[in-house]
């Protein structure tokens, strides 16, 4: 089929986002998925505007990459809910949406008379959720957080770090990349998910209260296990699980100066060490492997150490990280290459499935290619249906053209900055 | 009488095991959703090995505690799938509901004549996700992950950790976890889609690349600018910026000064706080909160770029005053003063210390069997008309086979006490738990 492409499954769905870094990405999995995102930003713009990096180093609030990425697929305008004539623009448009998604400080938007309780007394149908650092309740409800935060206090700094015999002494290392916003985003969607099925069937809306520091908390694996079943605090352990007590390495350097995982530790059967001799075998390494000792476990038990230490190592350290991960795989075993994210435009896998997207930005004649979608919906597709507004680009079309205020309306909330 | 819940009269077949998909279908239960785990005690991964057992239990198919975590708010049905019998079991319960997911390598349902054409037939409005590693399309779709292999390969290990040094990487399954909410994610996204058009579909959730788009900054970085992440500094450890080195953004925030991990009274092992100063007017309520000490008035620290600049001595200096304080009573100091700070926390700190979590009822304990009163993990928001609370422990393998044979797909007891005679529900000449005798009574 040429052509037409179906709607995505979110199609025909408004979100009202009222949302920085942590809840931008949930809108973007909101907008990606078919749903209308306004997002609703103070005049100026989103302070996030103003994080880097941006386009050729040049900051200004149109250029953020990190605002480009997380806001694509929505439309942008700007309102001043300080003001009463923003609020009463803001309370328009909610009549129209089925979700707004805030992230201000508890009992803020209430403060302005138009909380989650005033919204959906109007309007019963809508989903109003709330994504804060620490939920609408509790002693910690007012800190004030940021990604590294969350990340020490929902348990990942305890658990990732690097072995002695590495970095001695190094402190409990945060992972990057933003994740504290990534984990309350993902449940977030889920609990707005949830909300919306829930109205299909009883046509009612509700009121969520989504907290990121439990997200985070909740995103720690068996940790919170083996504490309350066996009372087990974990260790930091180079780029390999937390554990009781120590385990073998499984990051191993290569030949081109990266690293490879190899999953080998408590795997090593007697199947496995002939299919791994094997593998060293096709590049000619297979030095001891083929004894026939290695056909008995208890031998295997013994020579741990070598297997691993030497022999994997060694084989590791003799081929570059992409032929060993592509050589490894191709025979079933579970290793993989440790790429650096940039490496992984030239990943066939990818291409065969479309992953990148070429998104157009009109205003500087350019287009730029993005990651793409984490699952393939195969009857109702992921896109990008555009990039990320400019700041207040949608004034005119959604003030004016859906809310009805004429042009000079619009020109004298611009004066007074209530847009 | 409890309120209604979100997915009240979903039904979901769950083929998943290890954990990225147990994780998934927890969720869905979560949210009310019937969720009929399929399970096989020859080829079973989620249950054993367990790490997770209490010392003073026998490590056996229902005493993982990681398990029962996993696995809260769900029935077991213990059937052979691998059999033509047990996969017309299946197929007939499939009939009957609106969801089926499975985390298998790619298209392992479809070799059992289970394909999303097949389902369709069964069901013609299904909601089909799978969770493979690399997805059922795409020329390595054959390749294997455990969330470690996801995470290197997409580059999520690579990005966390100090410079010069090896990748620190994730120290557990990030992507299991995560994976395992893109399930849930993609299952509800499904669901609403069927109940707005009345049509099912199949969707190729796949782990390795779902951790792709967690990178997005990064990505863009280099598809616009040209900039790679293989440079000088990066990855900054906990910093915003590694001195010394080009001052450029490390994808977490802005690029300030301090932004570290400090170690703090009494210096055990998880003895740490972070503290975060955003601008420069919180740096100086930071400067207030330690004491106003002189050399905290020193120019070189004033602005930002001097912060930056002289991040080492900053640091050292701030962990002297780290050093005097317990991590939450230096947390309740930086907090009430505006500070950003938090303790670095253990899972002990979590369950029992963090006076938020607590107050949020983030553990609450339920009851089984085998592993008696225990503490589960709670949903992290609160739904104001569908609570997701839950309800159950996690089952004991095969609990819920009578009634699910017998009283959802209307088989005789008879039936059930063939199809256990001839290896269907349970290994013929393998031992079987009370529960089950009791159930064929």
């Amino acid at each position: 089929m040429t052509g037409f492409e179906p709607p995505g499954p979110l199609a025909g769905l408004r979100v009202l986002e009222l949302a920085d870094e942590k809840g931008q990405f949930c809108g973007k999995l909101l907008g990606d998925l078919g749903a209308d995102v306004i997002k609703i930003e103070p005049p100026g713009g989103e302070p996030c505007r103003r994080l880097g990096p941006f386009l050729d180093d040049i900051p200004h609030p149109d250029r953020s990459l990190t605002f480009w990425y997380y806001n694509t697929s929505k439309r942008g305008v700007t309102l001043n809910l300080e003001t009463a004539g923003g609020r009463g623009l803001f309370r328009q448009l909610a009549m129209t949406a089925d979700i707004v998604l805030e992230t201000f400080a508890p009992g803020h938007l209430a403060s302005l008379g138009i909380g989650q309780e005033s919204l959906r007394a109007d309007r019963p149908s809508l989903i109003v959720c709330s994504l804060t650092p620490f939920g609408q309740t509790g002693p910690w409800r007012d800190y004030l957080s940021a990604d590294l935060l969350h990340m020490a206090a929902g348990g990942e700094m305890a658990s990732c770090g690097y072995d002695d015999a590495d970095v001695p002494g190094a402190p409990p290392i945060a992972p990057g990349g933003g994740n504290a916003w990534h984990m309350g985003a993902h449940f977030a969607y889920m609990a707005i998910m949830a909300g919306l099925v829930y109205r299909t069937v009883s046509g009612r809306g509700q009121y969520i209260d989504a907290s990121i520091h439990e997200a985070c908390a909740l995103t720690t694996e068996s940790a919170i296990a083996n504490y309350i079943y066996r009372g087990e605090t974990l260790i930091r352990q180079t780029g390999r699980h937390h554990a009781a007590s120590p385990t073998p390495r499984t990051q191993f350097r290569s030949k081109d100066g990266t690293y490879v995982t190899a999953l080998v530790s408590g795997r090593l059967t007697p199947k496995y060490v002939k299919d791994l001799a094997a593998l060293f075998d096709s590049y000619g390494m297979a030095h001891d492997l083929h004894d026939p000792k290695y056909r008995d476990a208890d031998t295997i038990a013994a020579n741990t150490s070598h297997i691993i230490d030497d022999l994997v190592a060694g084989f590791i350290a003799g081929l570059p990280a992409e032929e060993i991960y592509h050589a490894a795989q191709a025979r079933g075993f579970t290793w993989g290459a440790v790429r650096a994210p940039e490496q992984l435009l030239d990943d066939a896998h990818l291409h065969d499935r479309d992953f990148w997207k070429e998104v157009n930005h009109p205003e500087l004649g350019r287009s730029f290619v993005y990651p793409g979608e984490a699952a393939i919906y195969n009857g109702s597709p992921w896109r990008i249906s555009r990039r990320a507004p400019l700041v207040g680009e949608h004034n005119a079309e959604i003030f004016c053209g859906e809310l009805g205020l004429s042009r000079g309306e619009l020109s004298a909330l611009a004066e007074s900055r209530v847009i | 009488m409890p309120g209604p819940r979100a997915l009240d009269n979903i039904r979901v077949v769950d083929f998943t095991w290890v954990r990225a998909g147990p994780w998934a279908t927890r969720w869905l239960g979560a949210f009310g959703a019937e969720i009929i785990k399929i399970e096989w005690p020859e080829n079973e991964r989620g249950r054993l090995p367990s790490t997770t057992t209490p010392q003073h239990l026998e490590v056996n198919l229902n005493t993982s505690g990681n398990f029962n975590d996993t696995n809260v708010n769900k029935k077991s049905l213990s059937l052979n799938v691998r059999t033509a019998k047990g996969l017309e079991i299946a197929k007939r319960l499939i009939a009957v509901s609106d969801i089926v997911i499975e985390n298998f390598s790619s298209r392992v349902l479809q070799k059992w004549g289970l394909g999303y054409a097949e389902l369709a037939r069964i069901k013609p409005d299904i909601v089909y996700v799978s969770m493979s590693g690399y997805g059922h399309t795409g020329r390595n779709h054959g390749y294997t992950t455990f969330g470690p292999i996801a995470q290197a390969v997409s580059g999520l290990t690579y990005i966390s950790g100090l410079p010069d040094k090896p990748p620190a990487g994730w120290g557990w399954s990030y992507m299991d976890d995560t994976g395992g909410l893109y399930g849930a994610m993609c299952a509800l996204t499904g669901l609403y889609h069927r109940n707005i058009t009345g049509k099912g579909q199949h969707i190729d959730q796949a782990q390795m690349v779902s951790s792709v788009p967690l990178n997005g900054p990064v990505l863009l970085d280099f598809t616009v600018n040209g900039r790679g992440s293989r440079r000088p500094g990066f990855p900054p450890g906990n910093r915003a910026h590694w001195p010394g080195t080009p001052l450029t953004s490390s994808y977490r925030g802005p690029t300030v000064a301090p932004h570290n991990a400090y170690r703090t009274h009494p210096g055990g092992y998880n003895d740490w706080c972070v503290i975060v100063c955003q601008s420069d007017e919180e740096w100086q309520r930071l400067v207030n909160v330690m004491g106003a000490p002189e050399w905290a008035a020193s120019q070189k620290f004033a602005d930002n770029t001097g912060r930056l600049e002289h991040q080492d001595e900053l640091d050292r200096l701030i962990e002297n005053w780290t050093l005097t304080l317990g991590k939450y009573e230096l947390t309740a100091l930086c907090q009430s003063a505006g500070v950003r700070a938090l303790p670095v926390q253990s899972a002990e700190d979590r369950v029992e210390n963090d006076p938020q979590l607590r107050h949020r009822q983030m553990y609450l304990p339920l009851e089984h069997p085998a592993l008696g009163s225990r503490k589960v993990q709670n949903a992290p928001f609160k739904l104001s008309e569908t609570p997701a609370v839950n309800r159950t422990a996690s089952p004991l393998i095969g609990e819920h086979t009578r009634s699910i044979v017998e009283g959802l797909l209307g088989f005789s007891h008879e039936d059930l006490c063939a199809g256990f005679a001839d290896g269907t529900f349970w290994p013929t000449g393998r031992p079987r738990f009370a529960y089950m005798e009791e159930m064929l009574r």
